[in-house]
């Protein structure tokens, strides 16, 4: 499958801009460009592990609030130990303020987009509302803040991807593509994004985690199938991939595992599906239990 | 590549003889070309034929059999190099170390977890397949003792790690006639290894770092009349042993290469991170993994991602139709209709356990096929609904009247309110959004 001709590569995206980029981050990183299946041929600059925070921890998982203890309630310092404690790539802000009923505090969401990105000095991804009504205010007041440092910004669907895919392009962003475990879908999803103008070397595509024991084998034949079109010749479906295992940490071995155990058994499940993400083709996989960190790294280091 | 069963069928006598246990060569030509029969089970073929026929329809991965009984473990006789593309079928043979340089206590405590770890998920009993007993203590006696403390290959199948045959020739006087797969043959002590294997009937293992070099090897061996190898490409890394695994993985499909036709090892233990090489192995073509001792959170998500890779993809894992009750739920609990797709389900019951909302999940049996689907392809109808209403005895569960349907299923709203009587509520389409319904739309 090794080849010269230029279009079977996967699209370099590129995160982050340094101030020689027009940015402030220390690094920036370009995602894809493989040739060929994963860890064969050509291998790509880095696979990156980012790790999940959020502005408001009662919507994050208890076994990560327990380790991570007074940090979930400062963003910045979260954000801080994530790069600097925890040896996380990127950091990726969520945004689950905006779960709260009645949430209007549309200020505080460019304040925490500059807070962060002050605290760290690595590329950002910034997950905003999962609200309709909220979107549009939500990317518009992020995008902004982080105007220059050519984040990535999730989450564009099939059925609300305008907001998003409208602040990657006001303020020079990436955005992820998330399609419900489905080729077609996902080729679907940036078929539209293009329409609507967005670059394909800006879009990353997420073909949703389903939790180990819990799908996850339909996530990981996507994968494969997304990266086998891809190098088939497939543009609409050529862009790296990002794979988040969010529900992992909710799943019943993780919630009734013995107190004692609880902690082993979140990082492991988490690691075992970010591991085999790659293993399908991830560039970036995205955790939240920081110990999965450090784990991953060494793995795929080896 | 692999021949078409009427290109098969033109070397076949044509007789119809049945004496190959088909009732007609065309039947046993379409069972050749699937890797599903033995050209040698045809007595009146010819020699040139049986040659040609035996090179091109034979599994491309070999099956190999470590142990005896009923915790014996087979592996290869794969045919694919995605799941997608069919299925995988022989889950790899997870087995884990011991050395004969332990205290005998730490060695009967592993051979006693790997006996009794048993995970249960989705209707299947996931367990560890055997132990491996590494030789470090110079002593050949010594091996062969703590072969028997491993219970000698009668209880679980052996992995016997050693290169000096004098060790594996005292440990195989222990436990020779239960097949263990004797690992690893390599360029320096192939011939001994390779009339052992042959002396006892036993898997051998050969290992070489260059897939040329463990063709050669695995061909001498073969040669020397040993059927049963197991490949062991020495990967310096881990993204080495995806790469030369999915190598092998292809030459032995492709059948460009006939002598790396069979199942691989890795030995997670030699790497950073075992539960990696664990995972690799699972995802890229591993049909034997030698494991050091592991956490019994690692021990969990090993077993359940082997289970999710080698679960058939054209077979969705589909829950039993049924009434599931969430969180304890009472008389006034909501009854929420789905699906019996399994990632539905899981889906569903993620949400729902997390949110803490006591609840019913009613599953009807649209055979396995996702709400969606379902609807637009006629499995889930009004009359179903109906049917599994009283079939379930759902009525008697609750005092309310109340359905909540998957907003998939909204343009059936009006037919299951004839059909059934029960007022219909349309629930969200996406299932995390399904415990922010209940709470703001929920009320008896």
């Amino acid at each position: 499958m090794e080849s010269n001709d230029e279009r079977l590569a996967i699209r370099e995206v590129r995160l982050g801009a340094t101030r020689a980029e027009g940015g402030t981050r220390e690094v920036s990183y370009a995602i894809g460009g493989e040739r060929d299946l994963p860890f064969s041929g050509k291998r790509p600059e880095r696979l990156l592990v980012a790790l999940e925070i959020c502005d408001d921890p009662q919507f994050w998982p208890p076994v990560v609030r327990d380790y991570v203890g007074d940090l979930a309630n400062d963003t910045a310092e979260w954000a801080r130990a994530a790069e600097r404690t925890y040896g996380a790539d990127l950091v990726r802000l969520n945004f689950t303020s905006t779960k709260q009923r009645g949430f209007d505090a549309f200020g505080a969401i460019a304040a925490t987009t500059e807070e962060v990105l002050a605290a760290t000095a690595r590329p950002l991804i910034v997950e905003g509302s999962n609200e309709p009504e909220l979107d549009s205010e939500v990317f518009r007041r992020s995008g902004e803040a982080g105007e220059g440092e050519r984040l990535l910004l999730g989450t564009a669907e099939a059925d609300r991807y305008r907001s998003v895919a409208a602040a990657a392009l006001a303020y020079g962003h990436a955005v992820i593509a998330q399609s419900p475990i489905d080729v077609n879908l996902a080729k679907q999803l940036n078929i539209l994004l293009r329409e609507t103008g967005v670059p394909q070397d800006r879009i990353v595509i997420d073909p949703y985690t389903g939790a180990l024991g819990y799908g996850f084998e339909y996530t990981y034949s996507v994968m494969e199938r997304i990266r086998l079109a891809a190098l088939a010749g497939d543009a609409d479906l050529a862009m790296p991939m990002i794979s988040a295992p969010t529900d992992t940490l909710s799943i019943r071995e993780v919630r009734e595992a013995a107190p004692a155990d609880r902690e082993a058994m979140a990082v492991a499940w988490e690691f075992y599906t970010a591991y085999a993400a790659v293993v399908a083709g991830a560039s970036i996989v995205c955790v939240r239990h920081p110990l999965t960190v450090a784990r991953l790294k060494t793995a795929l280091e080896g | 590549m692999a021949m078409k069963a009427l290109d098969i069928y033109k070397h076949l006598p044509k007789t119809n003889c049945k004496k190959c246990g088909y009732p007609t060569c065309l039947a046993f030509a379409m069972k050749l070309a699937v890797g599903k029969a033995d050209v040698e089970a045809c007595p009146d073929l010819e020699a040139e034929a049986r040659t040609l026929l035996g090179g091109v329809t034979r599994p491309p991965v070999r099956l190999v059999t470590i142990g005896t009984g009923e915790r014996s473990v087979a592996v290869g006789e794969e045919f694919v190099l995605f799941r997608h593309e069919k299925t995988f079928y022989h889950p790899p043979g997870i087995v884990v170390q011991v050395s004969d340089a332990w205290p005998d206590d730490e060695v009967r405590s592993v051979v006693e977890m790997v006996e009794e770890t048993v995970v249960h998920r989705v209707g299947q009993d996931l367990v560890l397949n055997g132990v491996a007993v590494k030789y470090e203590s110079n002593l050949p006696e010594r091996f062969a003792e703590v072969v028997t403390l491993a219970g000698g290959g009668n209880s679980l199948p052996l992995a016997l790690i050693a290169d000096d045959p004098g060790a594996l020739e005292a440990a195989l006087a222990v436990a020779g006639h239960y097949r263990p797969l004797i690992h690893a043959a390599t360029e320096e002590n192939h011939e001994a290894l390779a009339a052992l294997a042959k002396r006892y009937g036993c898997p051998l293992a050969v290992r070489a770092a260059d897939p040329a070099e463990l063709a050669a090897l695995a061909g001498k061996c073969a040669d020397a009349g040993v059927p049963d190898i197991v490949l062991d490409p020495a990967p310096s890394s881990l993204a080495g042993f995806v790469a030369i695994a999915t190598d092998i993985r292809k030459a032995a499909i492709g059948r460009t290469e006939p002598a790396l036709g069979y199942p691989l090892s890795i030995d997670a233990g030699a790497f950073g991170d075992a539960d990696a090489a664990i995972a690799a192995g699972i995802l890229k073509y591993a049909g034997i993994i030698v494991v050091p001792p592991l956490s019994p959170a690692s021990v969990e998500a090993a077993l359940t991602l082997r289970q999710n890779i080698y679960t058939d993809p054209q077979k969705p894992i589909q829950v039993t139709p049924g009434i599931y009750p969430i969180n304890e739920p009472g008389r006034n609990a909501p009854v929420l209709l789905t699906v019996n797709f399994s990632l539905t389900y899981f889906t569903l019951l993620g949400y729902l356990e997390a949110s803490r909302i006591p609840c019913y999940l009613f599953i009807a049996d649209t055979e396995g096929l996702s709400v969606l689907t379902a609807v637009a392809g006629g499995k889930l109808t009004e009359t179903l609904v109906a049917d599994s209403i009283k079939e379930f005895g759902v009525g008697d569960l609750v005092d309310h009247r109340l359905l909540v349907i998957p907003g998939y299923a909204a343009p059936l709203s009006g037919k299951i309110e004839d059909a059934t009587g029960w007022k219909v509520l349309v629930g969200p389409r996406d299932a995390a959004d399904l415990p922010g319904y209940l709470e703001t739309e929920w009320k008896t």
